[in-house]
Formats: structure tokens, sequence, C-alpha cells
């Protein structure tokens, strides 16, 4: 318990710590939001007279301590571009971003889990060197890079979807998963290729203990090895990775959704800095380190309840 | 021991029926979503079938509002042209045409403008437009709820007064030959008294209605039964946002689009036979836009140097194959009588001379400086790398800088912090002073710094005339004056191609920011 209080302590420091980080960051950066919404014809008399009404000409200070106060109360301010609140505009677009990353979590499971058993069962052998090569390959390909040849090869040469014709989720969910799924597994594949390699020496790392050879000598064969007593253990890292990638692959997404003119979070983020559209940025940002670290601490606690050896020290 | 691997056990196993659940979930949705897409075509074919017409239409960036009144982007006007509409409004060749207006009457001083409404006008919400609604539009340009006017030119205006249910007078203060065209644009259009926030609720007269918006994503349009002229012919038209430029060849390619209008040369000569590529000007003066007060550029024969340094055509051949228009002033061929060719002829691609204009003001080994580009624009960063090249033959050295558009906007357009930098400037309407004003001394917007008293005079002349031949005449002495002092290194009016697919024809370019829909029709 005092461990979680800790944490959720550290966890509140950080997002405090990046919320005013982006806020000073806003503020080195040139653009100014007000002209920004007004365009390059505007006189001068009319863009002071807006950037007072936004709040613009108060102090750095003043300014942060009011967002974060509205904040903590719920209210996450209006967006200076769209003039709306900014809550309305992430809650349309935060389901597609988090069903995204969803699926592809979900594709990295259920490919790399028989994937990364059967190299380890079949380790040194030709079968496996092979496997270790496109996995090397995979690996060090970047995701929105897959992104353009998943495009190229199976929307534009066989067809199987149409590039950029992205359906709403609101209008018709499924012809929604069905363009969503080919972004889905550009973010999966680098995530596959990595789990494939940690469980397969993960497991390998674990049949070379002492009690496998128990477990031989007591008759089993190495299937029954492999699935009773060695994947269980080998399981253990692979878990706490998987954790990780989820997070990952939030963020992921935002990249992706730009090459496959998806409109998420990333697309409103992405066009939100270059508006300067401080209260939306704001939001966003806090809201994906929220994940992260949460999923981060969510892990951490998983990672002590499977394995009850790893225990924090509390000294 | 037990305990603990019986915890193990729980763990694992409530984890992998996790898995398999999402696993499970995920599979199940995946083949929902074939069927659906199947439902999905299906009855799009049935929809071809039926006769309703629908055209997908790929814009770069999402409008900024659906309100007419805050909306100031230029791709966001293009579109909103379809939905709202003046008092006047433009034809294809630039003309202005009465509109929700029948007529005009001008008194002889030129400051009362006497407008007749025409009759059967409605707006899309059913409504048919009253008198109270065009005073209640005309106030708003008038005030903007902070005291400033939100059209700039309606500082001048003294009153707006309707007479009977269909004749408004507007009175302004001081004569303003401009004015008419100034009503014509998207910012003055006629809006509905009370509908308050047209953001949400957007509401106009034009031949396309507002049916739906997602952010970032598209906004749909639909034929307006009701409208008073020439009805439109596609019945259904969604604007897609495609914000990665990288995109959208594979878009109109694979058809989830078709039609963009503004693609490079490169990506005209990939798309294929599927499609059409039309050739139009951008309507614009792309320059190397100096900061006249700073050094070396407030020195008119270092000014002149550059001018004859370039080549144009060279640009052209390196930007769009060739493809153009080299300009000498801050005027475009699509403006028709102020536009004067034979500027042309003043700088010819004269290295030797350069030289020795530079070493006349005192830079006989050259100098060095900076151009910062908007990165958003490809063709101006083409353009500057062409440049910087070319003055290297008479010892200039450019350094290119890449800006964000937004730090153009703050850092060079509104702080004037630069030396210089290439951009396009187009017209906001198609009147001379939408070009010009900015070079006047006094100018909000005179973001080069440009100072020359005669060029105040003339334009000052201009704007006190009596007819219009002598009105043009001044502003032709202004255009003189900018390229003879060469304020800036003009270098062309960019060409446009747009990109349709073979279904569809009817686009027509205008001479300023608009893509007219309602002419667009399929091909049988």
């Amino acid at each position: 318990m005092k461990y979680i209080g800790k944490k959720l302590g550290a966890m509140l420091v950080t997002l405090l710590l990046i919320s005013f980080l982006v806020f000073l960051a806003f503020n080195m950066i040139p653009g100014d939001p007000a002209q920004a919404r007004l365009g390059t014809e505007v006189t001068p008399e009319r863009l002071e007279a807006l950037r007072e009404e936004m709040g613009l000409n108060k102090p750095l200070i003043e300014r942060y301590l009011r967002w974060l106060v509205s904040f903590v109360q719920g209210d996450f301010g209006d967006s200076y571009k769209y003039n709306m609140p900014v809550a309305d505009m992430i809650s349309s677009k935060l389901p597609i971003t988090i069903i995204m990353a969803l699926i592809s979590f979900v594709i990295m499971v259920v490919v790399s889990l028989p994937l990364g058993i059967y190299t380890a069962k079949h380790n040194g052998k030709r079968i496996d060197r092979v496997i270790t090569v496109i996995n090397q390959v995979m690996m060090a390909v970047p995701h929105f890079f897959l992104g353009i040849i998943i495009t190229y090869v199976l929307g534009l040469v066989l067809k199987l979807f149409t590039p950029g014709n992205y359906v709403s989720y609101e209008k018709d969910f499924g012809a929604f998963l069905s363009y969503i799924i080919y972004p889905c597994i550009a973010i999966a594949i680098p995530k596959i290729a990595i789990s494939v390699k940690m469980l397969k020496s993960s497991c390998v790392e674990e049949a070379k203990k002492d009690y496998v050879r128990t477990a031989y000598s007591k008759g089993n064969n190495t299937s029954k090895v492999l699935y009773r007593h060695v994947l269980r253990n080998a399981m253990i890292p692979v878990v706490t990775l998987w954790g990780m990638t989820l997070a990952d692959m939030l963020v992921g997404s935002i990249v992706i959704e730009q090459v496959f003119n998806v409109p998420g979070i990333g697309r409103i983020l992405l066009t939100s800095i270059s508006y300067r559209d401080y209260p939306v940025v704001q939001a966003i940002i806090v809201l994906i380190a929220t994940v992260v670290i949460v999923t981060n601490f969510c892990v951490d606690i998983i990672y002590q309840m499977i394995d009850p050896r790893i225990s924090v020290q509390e000294s | 021991m037990t305990k603990r691997r019986s915890r193990f056990f729980n763990v694992l196993f409530v984890s992998m029926l996790l898995t398999l659940t999402i696993a499970l979930g995920g599979c199940a949705g995946d083949k929902e979503a074939e069927d659906s897409s199947q439902v999905a075509t299906t009855s799009a074919t049935e929809a071809e079938n039926s006769g309703t017409s629908h055209i997908t239409i790929g814009i770069p960036q999402d409008l900024d509002s659906l309100d007419p009144n805050i909306a100031t982007a230029a791709g966001t006007q293009e579109i909103l042209f379809n939905v709202y509409e003046g008092l006047y409004k433009p034809d294809v060749d630039g003309n202005l045409i009465p509109a929700v207006a029948s007529d005009c009457a001008i008194s002889e001083d030129g400051k009362v403008y006497t407008f007749t409404l025409r009759d059967g006008v409605k707006f899309h919400n059913g409504n048919p437009v009253t008198v109270e609604d065009v005073v209640y539009s005309m106030n708003k340009c008038a005030d903007d709820g902070t005291g400033q006017p939100l059209v700039s030119a309606f500082s001048n205006v003294e009153s707006v007064e309707a007479t009977d249910d269909k004749t408004v007078v507007i009175t302004l203060i001081e004569e303003n030959k401009d004015f008419l065209a100034i009503l014509s644009a998207t910012e003055t259009c006629i809006v509905p008294a009370d509908v308050e926030d047209l953001e949400t609720t957007p509401v106009g007269t034009g031949p396309y209605k507002i049916v739906s918006r997602s952010l970032q994503e598209n906004v749909e349009l639909e034929k307006f039964d009701e409208y008073w002229g020439e009805p439109a012919n596609i019945e259904e038209v969604t604007i897609k946002i495609l914000a990665d430029a990288d995109s959208i060849l594979m878009n109109l390619q694979g058809g989830a689009v078709d039609l963009v209008e503004r693609v490079t040369s490169t990506q005209a000569s990939e798309l294929g036979d599927q499609f059409n590529v039309l050739e139009g000007s951008m309507n614009l003066v792309q320059a190397l836009y100096l900061n006249n007060a700073v050094e070396p550029f407030n020195n008119e024969k270092v000014r002149q140097a550059l001018s004859y340094a370039i080549n144009k055509q060279e640009i052209l051949d390196f930007v769009a194959d060739g493809k153009g228009t080299p300009i000498a002033s801050s005027m475009f061929p699509a403006f028709g009588k102020y536009y004067m060719e034979e500027l042309n002829d003043v700088y010819t691609n004269d290295v030797d001379k350069a030289k020795e204009l530079l070493a006349e003001a005192g830079y006989p080994d050259g100098f060095t400086f900076t151009i910062r580009v908007p990165s958003n624009y490809q063709q101006h960063v083409d353009t500057a790398t062409v440049l910087a090249e070319q003055l290297k033959q008479i010892g200039v050295t450019a350094n290119i800088e890449l800006i964000e558009w937004q730090t153009w906007l703050d850092d060079v357009y509104k702080q004037k912090n630069y030396e210089a930098t290439i951009v396009g400037l187009d017209a906001s309407t198609l009147t001379a002073g939408a070009m010009l004003k900015r070079f006047t001394s006094t100018a909000h917007n005179n973001f080069t710094n440009y100072n020359n008293t005669d060029y105040d005079k003339a334009y000052e002349s201009a704007l006190v005339a009596k007819t219009d031949e002598e009105a043009t005449q001044y502003y032709k002495e202004c255009e003189k004056i900018l390229c003879e002092t060469a304020a800036n290194v003009y270098i062309q009016d960019l060409v446009q191609f747009v990109a349709i697919n073979k279904k569809y024809a009817g686009y027509e370019f205008y001479p300023f920011y608009v893509m007219d829909i309602a002419k667009l029709y399929a091909v049988e």
C-alpha cells in the first residue's frame, strides 16, 4: 500500500513537470496563436484585442496556474483554432487511437506467442535461422515505413483496401475496422519481431536451468517440458515487455495515423502544434503521459504478482 | 510454496483468458467488418444506380472555421465560397455579379450604395432572406464584438439602413471604389440574423449546404435544392482533409479522392490514365521578398543587382518543368487591366551588369545573407535552392533557412525579423489595392519595410482619381516604381496543376482562391 502511495505521488509530480515543460516550450518557440487564428490580413488593433481576450498578454506563471486550476477541475479549456471545448475534440478522436492500439496489441500477442515458442523449440535449426533473420529486419524497419509499404502493396497493388478511404467509427464500425486493421499491422510488426526474439531467448535461457533436467528425468518429453515448466517462467519478462509495448503502441499510432490518413489523436496533436493551439496540445500531452505512466505502474504491480520474489525494497 | 504457486497460476490463467477474449473479440470484429464492408459496397453501387452523384475532394488542411466571419485561411474561404454568398459575388472572370442583391445603385459622389434584394433567395434552413438579415450581416462586419471592425474597410461605413422590405442603403464616410469588391468576399456574406452560432449550424444561401463535419477528417456538403441561381450538378460532396502531402498521390490513385486542386508537377506526371491534369495559374506573386530596412538591401543598387543576377526561366524549369509565368512587379496576369507585361523587359539575366551594380554599391566581393523559407511550401523551397545557386555567380552567398509556417507568420511577417524570404502573395479581392497597398510606407502589413515617397504619392492619387482609367494609370505607375527600384526580386506567378478523375469534369479556374464546386459534373 505504501509502495502504491509512493508511486502515485511520483506520478503526479511527473505529470506536473511535463505539463509545465510543454507550457514553457510553447513560450520559447516563435508563433502567436492570435495571429494564427486571424491570418495575415488582420489589423494590429484587432490582433491586440484578441490577444487580450485570449489572455495572452498575462505573465507566463499566471497563465500556467490558471490553466492548471481549471484542468484539475476537469475544464480543459477551449481550442484556440476551433473555438470549441478541448474535451469534446479529444473525446471524439480518442476511441480511434485507443482501438488502433488495442488491435495492434492483440495482433502482436496472437502472432508472437506461437511464433516465439516455435522458434524456441527449433532453436539452431534452419527454420529458426530464417525466422531470426526476418525478425532482425522487421525490428530495424520503422513502422511508418512499413505503413508506406503496406499502403502500396496491399492497397494499390493487391487492392485489398483503398488507401486514405478511412471511414468514421461512428458512421460504420465494420468499415472502420476493416480499414484500421492495416495501420494496426504496420504498428504490430516491429513489436512482434521484438517479442518473438525475447520469448525465444527467454525460453532457451530457462531450458538450461537445473529444474528442466529434473523434468526430463521424470520422463517428460520436450513439448511437455516446454509448455508445463519452461514457458511459465519464460513468460515473466515477456509480459513486462508487452505491458510497456501497449503504451508504446498508443504513441506509435500517432505517427502511423499520418501515413494512413486516420484522423485520430495524433492528427489533432500535430495540427494543434503547428497552429499554436496550446490548450489542445497541453491536454493531449498530459493525457498521453498519464497513459504511459499508468501503464508502467500497472506493469510493475503485475510483475510483482507474477513473481513475488521480485519485491520492491522499501528501505 | 503451494500458495505461491497457485497464485501464480491464477494470474497466468486470468491473463491468458484475457488475451484469448480480446483475440476472439478481435477476430469476430474483423469478420463483422468484412460483412459490413460488403454491405457498404453494395449500398454504394445502389446509390450510383439510383443517380445520386457524389465527389470527394481532397484539401491539404482542415477548415479553420465554418463561420465565414471567423474563417481567415484562404483554403477555407475557397470552400465556403460554395456555401455563403454576399450581396454581390465574383464570376469566373473576376467580374462582380449580383447575388443576394439583384441590383445596386451607387450615388454620384460614390458614397451611397442602394441595394435591392433579389426575390426568392432562401437560406439553407428554408427561411427567406430579409433586409433584417442583410443589416445584421453588415453590422457584424463593422464590429467583431470587441469594437474593432471585422472587415477593416468597414471602418469607413457610416450607416447601414433598411429603407423598406426590399432595399438596404449603405453609406460610406469617404468614397471607396473597391467597396463592391469587398462586399463580394466570403467574409462579408449574408447570414441569418436568428442563427446564433454559425460554427455549429452553418447557414448560408449558396448552392451547397454543410450537412456534417468531423474535425481533421472531412466536411460533407449537400446540394441546396432551393438555390436561387443555377443549381449545382453533383448532389453530395465530401471534402476530405489530406494532412500528409505524401499521401495525396496514393489517395488519388487508390480512388479515395477524385479531385485535388494543387498537386506538384512530379505528382501530376505519376498520376496515370484515370486522371486529367488541368493547368492554370496560382494567381500570386512569388518573389524573393527583401527587408528594405536592413543592410545591404536598403541599397537600391544591391536589390537591382540581385534582379539582374537571377534567371527566371531556369527557376521555372526546375520548379515546374518550365511552367509558370515570369513576372516583374507586384501584380499577376489575372488582374487584366492592371497587369503590365512590358515590365518583364526591365531586368534581363545579365551577370556582368549585376556585378557592376554590386561594385558601385560598395560590395565588389559580394556578401552573405539568409533566406528564410516556410518549409511547408515545396515550390518556394525549390525556388530558394535554384536562386541561391544563381546568386553565387555574382559572389553573393545566400544561406537557406527552412522555418515552420507559424514561425514565418510571427517572426518574418509580424516582427519583420529577416533579411529575405520567398513566399507567394495573393489577392484577397480582385482590387489593385489588395496587391499594392502593403508597399505604402504606413501600411500595417508592409512587411518588406518598403519606403518610397513617389510610390506613396502615386498610390494616394489612385485612390482619389476621378475616373477608373486615371486610377488604373496611377496603379500602373506604382507597379513601375516597385519594379524599377527593385523593391523585391520578383520571380513568377506559379503554375497550378489540378488533378481530377476522368469521371468528373467542369473545373474552372478563378482569378483568385475559389473552387466552384457547383460547376463540377459527372461524366457519363
